[in-house]
């Protein structure tokens, strides 16, 4: 589905192109300052300067990154499955470039305005699995091979409760249209939040939507399949140059497509604070602001988090995101069945928050690891 | 021929291609790539038939399934640390050869017996909506029904699974 004026009167092939070209141009820059930026941060988080050589403050740094990158020999194992290992980066890299394409970055503006929009994110987002599988299964690696079989058990794990918590939010769109009917366009969902944030009627489904997330983006402390300390980076250890670039361009570029989408989703898009009728350039502004938050908090929880183990990571989701996010999904169809004030729909949800942040802090500052978020179990105890 | 059919035949010829990769490939790595492919070309084909939700699905569920079989067949093949294929055929080959006609049969007089609804030429353009009153209130309770058989399939599942380590 079109969005409604094309630019400049064009043809409508020729304004999708130009609108994928200038998301895609976009994407690139942002990706490139986005390396940039984590390095600062994580930097000032551990009391560094950070990359200061290269340009003022090295602003240039990560221009100078991208052509040592590309001008890297790519470099290819004697004993990998020569055209899978080739084209898993690509197998990985389009499913994010598909997503990119529904995300509306100001009002009525993106790519496409799909009637089924949140659905195509997460469905297309799914098949980026594949391509870290293919990677891992052509290197002829077994640090490659372990690195992926940990993302397909996490990301295929996560994924329920994630996809669960966006839908509690898209059943309380049905509240504010006027048809009663729930909506699946971003573009609305968006503008349905002109007066409040769905983070404010629905804390619990954005506390699962950012941990599921941070667990499909593997970043810290999800990071188990990429981790660098046991596994020597996981499922791209055997790439080099311009493939290993465009893992890390994947990965930045859909850490940053989740969060516009979680924006647009939970923290009211485009619309919320200054309503659907400002100006583009304040809409995108504030898109940005939004996202920018995110990614800002992805980064400060990677530096302050360690990781965990994988029988905890399991543990959490399907002993609690998963029950959580059910239970928020039940008392969402309660309260919208019978009509109740949408207070309580805030209430039931901020107490669902309460528990589970409770319940986080508990585990992390207990001494032995045991009950719901991972028991562990002494080696040779069962064989006595 | 319009552009539509130019598509469709393109889509077609490719998934025919990459069902026959799926069969005739060597390595079952290969072969699960190949599948995807495959899958992705009927979801392009639910595109073409305007019918975007079932697309989606498609790519969502065969997305999850193809990856949990890729970890199913490394589990189950012994991987060859010289390269060679793994001798996938065994002597279940003419059972698998009954079992696929048997399935190829029931699809073909389940095709050709129905009535469908709107033709290639003018599809009829679904709404969300529809479908999902069609799911929840016409059909609720055998939808309820196939989500506990499904539930009980997965308890299931994780009990047989459990076993080994239970002592």
């Amino acid at each position: 589905m079109l969005f409604a004026d094309p630019l400049f009167d064009l043809p409508a092939w020729l304004d999708a192109v130009i609108r994928i070209v200038i998301v895609v141009l976009a994407m690139t820059v942002i990706v490139v300052y986005s390396t940039y930026g984590e390095r600062k941060l994580v930097a000032r988080f551990q009391q560094r300067l950070g990359p200061m050589r290269t340009g003022p403050w090295g602003l240039w740094q990560g221009f100078a990154d991208a052509i040592k990158l590309v001008g890297k020999e790519d470099l290819r194992p004697k004993n990998a499955d020569r055209w899978v290992f080739e084209l898993a980066p690509y197998a990985t890299f389009i499913p994010v470039l598909l997503t990119l394409m529904v995300l509306p970055f100001a009002e009525n503006w993106g790519v496409r305005n799909l009637a089924l929009g949140v659905f195509f994110v997460f469905a297309i987002l799914g098949l980026n699995i594949v391509g870290i599988l293919m990677a891992g299964l052509g290197s002829g690696n077994k640090y490659a091979l372990l690195g992926a079989v940990r993302a397909a058990a996490q990301m295929i794990s996560y994924e329920i409760p994630l996809v669960v918590s966006l839908l509690c939010v898209v059943m309380i769109t049905g509240a504010d249209t006027p048809n009663g009917v729930g909506t699946l366009n971003l573009n609305t969902i968006a503008a349905l939040q002109e007066d409040r944030p769905y983070i404010v009627l629905q804390p619990l489904a954005f506390l699962i939507f950012f941990t599921a997330m941070l667990s499909e983006l593997h970043r810290a402390p999800f990071d188990i399949p990429v981790a660098e300390s046991e596994i020597v980076g996981g499922y791209f250890v055997e790439y080099s140059g311009i493939r290993w670039s465009m893992f890390q361009l994947t990965e930045y570029a859909s850490m940053w497509g989740f969060a516009v989408f979680g924006s647009v989703v939970f923290l009211g898009g485009w619309a919320w604070p200054f309503g659907v009728d400002s100006h583009w350039a304040v809409q995108l502004a504030t898109t940005f602001t939004k996202a920018l938050a995110i990614v800002i908090v992805i980064i400060w929880i990677r530096t302050t988090v360690p990781r965990l183990r994988i029988d905890q990571l399991m543990n959490f989701s399907w002993k609690v995101l998963l029950e959580l996010s059910f239970l928020q999904l039940v008392a969402n169809g309660i309260i919208l069945y019978y009509g109740w004030p949408q207070e309580l729909l805030a209430l039931t949800s901020a107490v669902g928050a309460a528990f589970l942040i409770f319940l986080i802090i508990r585990h992390a500052s207990a001494r032995s690891t045991k009950g719901l978020l991972g028991t562990y179990r002494t080696l040779g105890a069962s064989s006595s | 021929m319009t552009a539509t059919e130019v598509i469709w035949w393109v889509f077609a010829l490719g998934i025919v291609a990459l069902s026959a990769g799926v069969v005739f490939s060597r390595s079952v790595i290969h072969s699960a790539i190949f599948l995807i492919g495959s899958l992705a070309g009927v979801g392009v084909m639910f595109v073409i038939l305007t019918v975007e939700f079932l697309a989606l699905t498609q790519f969502l569920i065969y997305g999850g399934a193809v990856t949990v079989l890729v970890l199913l067949a490394l589990m189950l093949t012994r991987a060859d640390p010289s390269g060679r294929a793994e001798k996938v055929n065994g002597p279940q080959a003419p059972f698998a050869l009954l079992a696929g006609i048997a399935v190829a049969a029931v699809l073909l007089v389940a095709a050709l017996s129905t009535e469908w609804a709107g033709t290639a030429d003018s599809p009829a353009s679904i709404a969300i909506e529809t479908i999902s009153q069609r799911l929840f209130e016409d059909f609720g309770f055998p939808f309820i029904l196939a989500s506990v058989l499904l539930l009980v399939a997965l308890v299931g599942a994780i009990i047989v699974a459990r076993q080994e380590e239970g002592e």
